[in-house]
């Protein structure tokens, strides 16, 4: 995975929720469903991750109980809650233009 | 058992243990997401042991595990902060709309609060004022001393007072005591005549030496306060400092009023310094202008700077940091000892020196103002009392009320914390509410204080200040838990079933607010009772017999155009002159006929008081009484008419009577019974000045009049006719006008304008105008007690209604079935009014117990008045149980009222 991208600073927790907005998961869930996703393109540094949840559980966007695995291990879910649907769409419909914008100006032709 | 009880336990946990919660969590959070990722690598095919190395790495050193860990317990705090702030808002929620669904209930219990704090908000700032932010402007008031001299007077005793002569703040000022920062001496309570002529006009005047300012660490606002050299004993410098008040409303405030002339007391000044807002030395009345104490002091006495012949200025010092009073005193007494320099023989030779706090007055005790004040702030904490225990019965019924509600709330799971938890938030919604409401109540119950009673404090924050606001919140939030605590653990004790039953059943055990209702009675007892001492007091103090009546006088004084009496000959010319003016002036005025009478005083009442030497044969010498004298007056024929003084036996004097003829006198009844006990003091001799002056022979004698205060020892008054007097001057005109002296007192100045260019202005006072300041503690404690006194009535009358309506509605059933054994409406209604006033007649016995306990410590601030008056206890007795009977009339009438059937019926 040498050429994977590092996630652009500040994407992480719209990715997060973007995860969430599927099913509630547990943290190693949520970091398989950024790889299965990214087809491994993207390197999600496992800690960064976890401060993401803190980050937003603290700002009620997901809300967190614990259950248990398949295997029956105790494990922390998190589920996305509905200020933390509306973060996600406002941050997705910013974020498609944001990167609109920057392409266009990166491949637009030289006059 | 555990060694600490699970509720402060958990408290712990919230500070403590919730750490290791959070990083429990996240290490059972992680430990999961390395597991997993080995499985997930070892699928992918590395050894077991491999594949943890990479989880690991993957996840971070230990470093970022803490960090995380850091950031899991701060997430934790945050959001069981939130979770507990809103559920604070649910409970604000809930109860606004309890109190919604009970108006009559919700508006009762803020009134009463209301009340309660806002008096005490109010109180608390007249406090404030007066006794514990000192003077505005002082640095460290409490470092501050006013110094005090103890005399012994033959017959009275040892007499303490503040006024002290300038020589012994010089000593003071030589001596360099260790234990001193400095002295000064001031006055601040005369008066000054601003301007000149016509336009002058009286104004607030304070003198000091120029360390005064420097003493009280306070900078002029604009310019300066005065320098030392200016106020030089030998040579006063003619300046001033204007106060704030007066420079706004006299001189619009303009700043190029300094360096200007503006005439004080004739004398033409240049204005140095505009003192700062509100500074009024170290004492709380206004003072519009500073002058020198070198210049104030100039005319008071030959050689006044070492003086011991009189006492005019008051003496403060600044103590160094961490020196008791105690040591002050002694100190000053030590150099007060060792720099005496006056005669051996002189009563100030054996005085003591001691010092008092800055706030004492000039008798160096307390002032009246202040032990009142005490007291009142006494009688605002009982209404509070009397407020809260009110509310707390009222919510605790509530409550009660409410079993059956918090019942189906346990049982939904809700626990006893929680329970009570929703009444605490509940009354201090309440308390909030009242607190607010209170604000109104204060500011109006401050001005009128302000207004009403604390005239001569200059105040200068408004009523409801930044301490104020501080103070009542405090007073709420208190009251909020108090009122809320009974309620809360009654809600909370109760079991779930019981809770249910008994709410089904109305608590019938429980009689509602017995002992609540007595206290409330005790209570107001006891401020009923205050209040009837203070109003038998004022009463007393305003109607005592003076010797004189007060009421119908007005008194007038001529200040003359310069004239100058640098020589013998010059100052008997113009004495001519100004007797000459005051002459017309008395007969301008004796031939108007709106006026009664008018007659012309040399030392008259609450203005000067004069001694001359004085013979008797048969005496050696005259005996000395406690109250002083003998005081000696020159009078004009209608005196005693116009003053209202008595005539006992004998004549008064004739208007013919005067400089030219025989020498006659009139003494007072005092002085008659001392020289002459058991003869007839009419046509008995008296040498008048000096042993060689011919005999004054005893015309008459009148009754006594007060001289200088109300309650004060008799004292020998004598009255010679105007013009024989030698040694001693000072005229005032006194008016005895058929309007009253202040309506009159305009006519009385224009017609004696009219009496020519010497009369350079006129001032005129009602002779009242001296007395009344008198009169204000009385009227502060009559005022404050009635006020207290009225609202602790109403609010415990509408407590014992409330209190007896709950009751009637809860034993609607044991009515019901009294009636439906016959017994009368009548016997019913008479059955509960007696219930009441047993309450209320419980109560007052125990407040007529305190009162009578506690009288005795009132005693010193009572006129006249014995603080066991049968006659007041007795009335204020009275009044409390009618209240109780008619407040208890209503709930009964219901109770009689009950229809047997349905009662029976709806159980």
């Amino acid at each position: 995975m040498a050429d994977a991208l590092p996630v652009v600073k500040g994407t992480l927790d719209v990715l997060v929720l973007k995860a969430l907005s599927w099913a509630p998961m547990h943290g190693f869930e949520v970091t398989t469903w950024l790889e299965d996703r990214s087809g491994g393109a993207l390197d999600v540094e496992d800690s960064a991750l976890y401060q993401a949840f803190y980050r937003l559980e603290a700002r009620n966007m997901i809300a967190a109980e614990w259950g248990v695995t398949e295997n029956n291990r105790k494990a922390r879910y998190y589920r996305i809650t509905s200020s933390g649907r509306a973060h996600l769409r406002a941050q997705t419909a910013q974020w498609i233009r944001y990167a609109e914008t920057v392409s266009d100006i990166l491949t637009a032709p030289a006059r | 058992m555990p060694l600490v009880r699970p509720g402060v336990r958990r408290l712990f946990d919230l500070m403590l243990r919730r750490r290791d919660v959070s990083r429990r969590d996240v290490d059972a959070e992680v430990a999961l997401h390395i597991d997993l990722r080995v499985q997930q690598l070892v699928r992918q095919g590395l050894t077991p042991v491999d594949a943890r190395m990479e989880a690991e790495r993957r996840f971070g050193s230990q470093k970022v595990l803490q960090s995380l860990e850091q950031q899991a317990h701060w997430r934790d705090r945050r959001m069981s902060f939130s979770e507990w702030l809103d559920s604070v808002g649910q409970d604000i929620r809930y109860a606004l709309r309890g109190l919604r669904r009970e108006p009559a209930f919700t508006g009762f219990a803020i009134a009463t609060l209301a009340l309660g704090i806002g008096a005490n908000a109010a109180m608390f700032g007249v406090v404030d004022r007066l006794l514990v932010r000192g003077p505005d402007h002082v640095r460290d008031p409490e470092r501050l001393v006013r110094f005090t001299a103890t005399l012994t007077r033959s017959g009275v005793g040892e007499v303490t007072h503040a006024t002290l002569g300038y020589v012994m703040y010089d000593n003071l000022l030589k001596s360099g005591s260790p234990i001193f920062e400095g002295y000064a001496a001031y006055t601040s309570d005369g008066q000054f005549t601003l301007g000149r002529g016509r336009e002058s006009r009286q104004i607030a005047g304070g003198a000091a030496t120029a360390d005064f300012f420097a003493i009280l660490g306070v900078r002029a606002a604009r310019g300066r306060f005065f320098l030392p050299d200016e106020d030089d004993t030998s040579n006063p410098q003619p300046v001033v400092v204007l106060g704030d008040a007066l420079w706004r409303s006299q001189f619009n405030a303009d700043p190029a009023i300094l360096g200007k002339t503006v005439h004080i007391n004739g004398d033409p000044l240049t204005v140095v310094g505009i003192a700062p807002r509100g500074f009024t030395g170290v004492q709380l009345n206004r003072v519009d202008a500073w002058i020198p104490m070198s210049l104030a002091s100039k005319n008071v006495t030959d050689n006044w700077p070492r003086a011991w012949s009189a006492q005019w200025l008051y003496v403060i010092g600044r103590l160094k940091p961490g020196i008791s009073l105690d040591a002050a005193g002694s100190e000053a007494n030590r150099v007060y000892q060792v720099t005496y320099d006056g005669r051996p023989t002189w009563r100030f030779a054996r005085a003591r020196m001691g010092a008092t706090p800055i706030h004492f007055t000039a008798s160096g005790t307390e002032s009246t103002e202040v032990s009142v004040a005490k007291w009142l702030v006494g009688v605002t904490l009982v209404v509070l009392l009397i407020a809260c225990s009110n509310v707390a019965n009222l919510l605790l019924s509530r409550a009660i009320r409410r079993r059956a509600e918090v019942g189906v709330r346990m049982a939904l799971g809700a626990g006893r914390k929680r329970v009570a938890r929703l009444f605490v938030t509940e009354s201090l919604v309440i308390a909030t509410l009242g607190g607010l409401a209170a604000l109104a109540v204060a500011t109006g119950i401050a001005m009128l204080v302000r207004k009403a009673l604390l005239t001569n404090v200059e105040w200068t924050s408004s009523p409801v200040s930044l301490r104020v606001l501080t103070v009542s919140f405090v007073v709420t939030m208190i009251v909020g838990l108090l009122v809320g605590i009974a309620p809360a653990a009654q809600a909370a004790r109760g079991s779930l079933h019981s809770a249910i039953q008994q709410g089904r059943a109305q608590g019938r055990r429980w009689r509602a607010g017995s002992w609540p209702t007595v206290l409330q009675a005790a209570l107001t007892a006891c401020l009923l009772i205050g209040a009837g001492l203070f109003v038998r007091s004022l009463h007393e103090a305003r109607t005592m017999p003076l010797g004189f009546e007060s009421d119908r006088i007005l008194v007038v004084n001529i200040v003359f155009a310069g004239l100058s009496d640098a020589t013998f000959e010059q100052y008997i010319a113009n004495r001519a002159r100004r007797n000459e003016a005051w002459r017309q002036a008395l007969e301008r005025l004796q031939r108007r006929p709106d006026i009664d009478k008018a007659a012309l005083a040399v030392g008259s009442p609450f203005g000067n008081a004069f001694g001359v030497d004085l013979f008797v044969p048969g005496f050696d010498s005259i005996p000395k009484l406690e109250g002083g004298g003998p005081f000696i007056s020159a009078v004009s024929a209608d005196y005693f008419a116009t003053v209202g003084t008595r005539l006992i036996r004998g004549r008064t004097f004739l208007p013919t009577e005067g400089a030219a003829t025989e020498r006659i006198t009139i003494v007072n009844e005092t002085m008659a019974r001392t020289l002459w006990p058991q003869q007839d003091a009419l046509t008995k001799c008296m040498r008048i000045s000096a042993d060689t002056m011919p005999c004054a022979r005893v015309v008459g004698i009148v009754e006594d009049a007060r001289r200088s205060n109300l309650r004060e020892a008799p004292a020998m008054q004598y009255y010679i006719p105007l013009g024989q007097e030698v040694g001693f001057g000072g005229t005032v005109l006194m008016v005895r006008p058929r309007s009253t002296p202040s309506q009159f007192a305009p006519t009385a100045t224009q017609a004696i304008y009219e009496v020519g260019a010497i009369v350079d202005r006129v001032q005129t006072w009602p002779l009242r105008e001296r007395i009344d300041p008198l009169l204000r503690p009385w009227k502060l404690g009559a005022t404050i007690f009635t006020m207290g006194g009225l609202l602790a009535l109403v609010v415990a009358a509408l407590g014992l209604y409330s209190v007896m309506s709950y009751s009637v509605a809860q034993r609607t059933h044991e009515m019901g079935v009294r009636i439906a054994l016959g017994a009368k409406s009548q016997t019913i209604i008479s059955m509960i009014v007696r219930q009441g006033m047993l309450l209320a007649a419980i109560g007052v016995a125990a407040g007529i117990l305190v009162a009578i306990l506690a009288g005795g410590r009132l005693e010193s601030l009572l006129f006249n008045t014995s603080p066991r008056d049968v006659t007041i206890i007795g009335t204020a007795a009275l009044v409390l149980i009618m209240s109780a009977a008619a407040a208890s009339f209503w709930p009964a009438l219901r109770a009689g009222r009950v229809d047997p059937i349905r009662a029976l019926k709806s159980d």
